[in-house]
């Protein structure tokens, strides 16, 4: 019997060993996974690196896994969205989620990170922050506070910018005033010289004295750009105690109040959000308007490429400039907003890890230095600065002197809503509908009956 | 050879059949009527009313039922006293002016003239009904843009000299929409009515004519009463109709300046798709369908559409 035994025993052990040495010389090719990651982006170009940078990515985390021995291969697919804005696909993604049709990672604007978290649907990111400092360790620790919710971070940063008033110089110096004066408002604005309303009298002297038939123009849609105004005359929207919305009346007034002087005083049009998002810019760029309240990027993507303004610094500045929000008063504070674009992973990713890995990798120095470079944003790591493109690149050097006083969006999760009540403040007051009063009591009214937990002052 | 039993049993197979054929018919000419307003009306109207009790937001996801949405129409909402007076001011002036009188004005003066000329000018005032609804509002965009090139202003400035360009969109955003709703409506109610002037015996025109009455006064003492029930059709269907679209508005105004073109169902898509307040929006939309169904009602007793709705009364030989 044990003879027997010893025999079946060899012989079964002979049979697994072949087997065994055949099965692991096929495992390469057969046991080979492929993960895939489907990325949510939205249509942007102002920013195809950033789902293009993800692509990118995965072939490096790919060879990274090869080197592991690992048998995992990630595959990116992109799903685009065609909303206008990060607010709208905001909340189409947020419906996309609700239904569980959700993407593995996302790209997001900032403020809308925490109504993500708060419906459960991003990934708390801390520990695997800790866990790649090669992938994460250098990121800017300002820009950290853009992708934190109360209790934790969810989201990575990629890219940042700084929003401006950008002005003519050749329409100021034909309204009047001498190269000296428009030289120096950059350094005005910046040391709380220059105030709000001498942004409006330099605009009204420029429609009254030149052709251009605009002052001031901003952006025709809901958006962070105004939020600067707001910003100047003290409204920061959050408790900082608490956390909620806050409200103040007098400082809401007081901004909408600079809206108000602005069309009363024809420099911005009654209609300006009526009007079309390219007739705005195109209406800046071809020389019918003073000043154009929006970001460092627009250079990049439409100034430059679109209206032909001079890519050379000199050549630029000698008649284009720009000049950060201005302080209310004399002697008051001076504002810039930046609003970086985040990377995001869904809570309920079968890969979590790898989703991190892959974002880390989209966040490595020379692709982010890509994205930045051909669509003038800015950076998110110090490294960035040393790369010779990244210098070269002078809208870059010259906005981030912006990020010493620059001021983010509250993450708080109802202010994307919030922001559509102001936006429609705004157009109340320019079409003539609401004076500064009546908006700020419509703001705080419309969002006392809409959203939840608004502190009023 | 048959005897009384064969009869009976003959006679209560006729009935049988008779009513299965009844039943398949009325499956037949019934049933897809029933299936789409079953499933286009009756369904929609349970959802409506089921969400209207939820808490649904921008995740679409329901945490509690709840009577709050109907607490916000009744007493925080404050917006919308503007929103109902102003859909009334577009609903009663778009029809008022366009779909009835317009349509009306059309539908005579093109069966007055000669008939060529009457079918190319319905045909043009056809156009508008036939572009999609984007290019119209493209065309119209340009006609009435704020600038020099609008045509509107171009008119306006060469022939009449205007010195600076108007903006209609800012300044006149309400006549704008019934303009152009109006437009598209006026068409409507110019077939219906060409269709019911022709219907009109001839010879009471020439016996009119004998007797000494003039044009007015034949479109007075005939035209109009023979249209009195196309005049109620079209009331009735185009209010229904402008209650509930809003699609030219949003392409035109996008129910701006502020709130000025906002009508209600446009607001009630505002509340819902572009603040995400599903539930608030399905509230307000059950308001809607109840306007409509209270409308539909009183215009029925009120124009006698059931007679409207029976066999024609004149004999055609």
């Amino acid at each position: 019997m044990i003879h027997w035994k010893i025999g079946t025993a060899a012989l079964l052990s002979a049979a697994l060993a072949a087997g065994s040495a055949a099965f692991l010389a096929a495992t390469p090719l057969l046991a080979q996974e492929t993960v895939k990651l489907e990325l949510w982006s939205r249509q942007d170009p102002s920013g195809p690196l950033r789902p293009g940078n993800v692509v990118k990515a995965a072939e490096r985390l790919n060879k990274e896994l090869e080197a592991e021995g690992s048998p995992k291969r990630v595959e990116v697919t992109v799903r685009e969205s065609p909303a206008k804005g990060f607010d709208d696909d905001a909340l189409q993604l947020l419906k996309v989620f609700g239904i569980g049709e959700g993407p593995d990672m996302f790209i997001a604007a900032h403020e809308w990170i925490c109504a993500f978290q708060e419906d459960g649907f991003v990934l708390k990111l801390d520990d695997y922050i800790a866990k790649y400092p090669q992938h994460f360790g250098t990121i800017f620790p300002s820009l950290w506070s853009s992708a934190k919710c109360p209790d934790g971070t969810y989201a990575i940063p990629q890219d940042a910018e700084a929003r401006m008033f950008f002005y003519n110089k050749k329409l100021l110096r034909e309204a009047g005033y001498d190269a000296a004066f428009v030289d120096a408002m950059p350094q005005r604005a910046l040391a709380g010289d220059l105030t709000m309303d001498e942004v409006l009298e330099i605009a009204k002297q420029v429609v009254d004295k030149t052709k251009a038939q605009y002052g001031v123009l901003h952006r025709p849609n809901k958006g962070p750009d105004y939020i600067m105004v707001f910003q100047a005359y003290g409204n920061d929207f959050v408790d900082p105690a608490t956390g909620k919305l806050l409200l103040e009346r007098d400082k809401l007034a007081a901004a909408f109040g600079w809206f108000e002087r602005g069309v009363k005083e024809k420099v911005i049009p009654a209609n300006n959000t009526a009007m079309e998002f390219d007739a705005l810019r195109k209406e800046f760029y071809t020389g019918n308007a003073a000043f154009w309240m929006y970001g460092i990027w627009d250079l990049g993507s439409v100034a430059f490429p679109t209206y032909g303004l001079p890519q050379d610094e000199k050549a630029f500045f000698a008649d284009w400039g720009w000049i950060t929000g201005p302080a209310p008063e004399k002697g008051g504070a001076p504002v810039s907003l930046t609003h970086p674009i985040v990377y995001a992973i869904a809570a309920d990713t079968k890969e979590p890890e790898l989703a991190v890995r892959l974002l880390g990798h989209a966040s490595a120095v020379d692709l982010n230095t890509d994205h930045a470079v051909t669509t003038t944003h800015l950076g998110i790591k110090p490294e960035q600065l040393q790369d010779p493109r990244y210098a070269k690149a002078w809208p870059l050097a010259k906005a981030t002197e912006l990020l010493k006083i620059t001021k983010f969006l509250p993450n708080n999760s109802q202010f994307g809503e919030l922001n559509g009540i102001i936006f429609a403040g705004i157009q109340g007051i320019e079409s003539g509908r609401l004076s500064a009063q009546q908006a700020a009591d419509f703001v705080i009214e419309e969002a006392s009956a809409t959203l939840e937990d608004v502190t009023v002052k | 050879m048959t005897t009384i039993a064969d009869e009976l049993t003959i006679e209560r197979r006729g009935h049988a059949r008779s009513a299965a054929r009844r039943r398949t018919n009325f499956v037949i000419f019934l049933g897809p009527a029933i299936i789409l307003t079953v499933l286009f009306f009756v369904v929609p109207v349970i959802i409506d009313i089921t969400v209207s009790f939820t808490d649904l937001s921008r995740s679409l996801r329901i945490s509690e039922f709840t009577t709050e949405q109907y607490q916000k129409v009744f007493r925080t909402d404050r917006r919308l006293s503007q929103v109902i007076g102003l859909t009334f001011i577009y609903v009663f002036g778009t029809l008022a002016i366009f779909n009835v009188t317009f349509g009306l004005i059309l539908a005579i003066t093109t069966t007055a003239i000669r008939n060529v000329s009457g079918s190319f000018f319905r045909g043009v005032w056809l156009l508008p009904r036939m572009s999609p609804s984007v290019l119209y509002i493209l065309l119209w965009l340009w006609a009435v843009s704020p600038t020099e090139a609008g045509l509107v202003n171009q008119v306006l400035m060469q022939a009449f000299g205007l010195d600076a360009p108007l903006d209609l969109l800012t300044s006149a955003p309400i006549a704008l929409i019934i303009i152009s709703n109006g437009f598209i409506g006026a068409s409507m109610g110019m077939i219906i009515f060409t269709a019911a002037i022709r219907g009109i015996p001839e010879h009471l025109f020439h016996a009119a004519a004998v007797d000494g009455a003039g044009t007015l006064a034949q479109v007075r003492f005939i035209t109009l009463p023979a249209l009195r029930w196309p005049i109620s059709f079209v009331t009735i269907y185009q209010t229904l109709s402008l209650l509930v679209s809003f699609e030219y508005i949003l392409l035109l105004t996008r129910g701006g300046p502020f709130y000025d073109t906002t009508v209600y169902a446009l607001y009630v898509y505002r509340r819902a798709f572009e603040s995400g307040q599903y539930g608030y929006g399905a509230a307000l939309a059950l308001f809607l369908i109840v306007i409509g169904v209270v409308v539909a009602l009183i215009g029925w007793r009120f124009f006698d559409m059931e007679r409207l709705l029976q066999r024609p009364r004149i004999e055609v030989h």
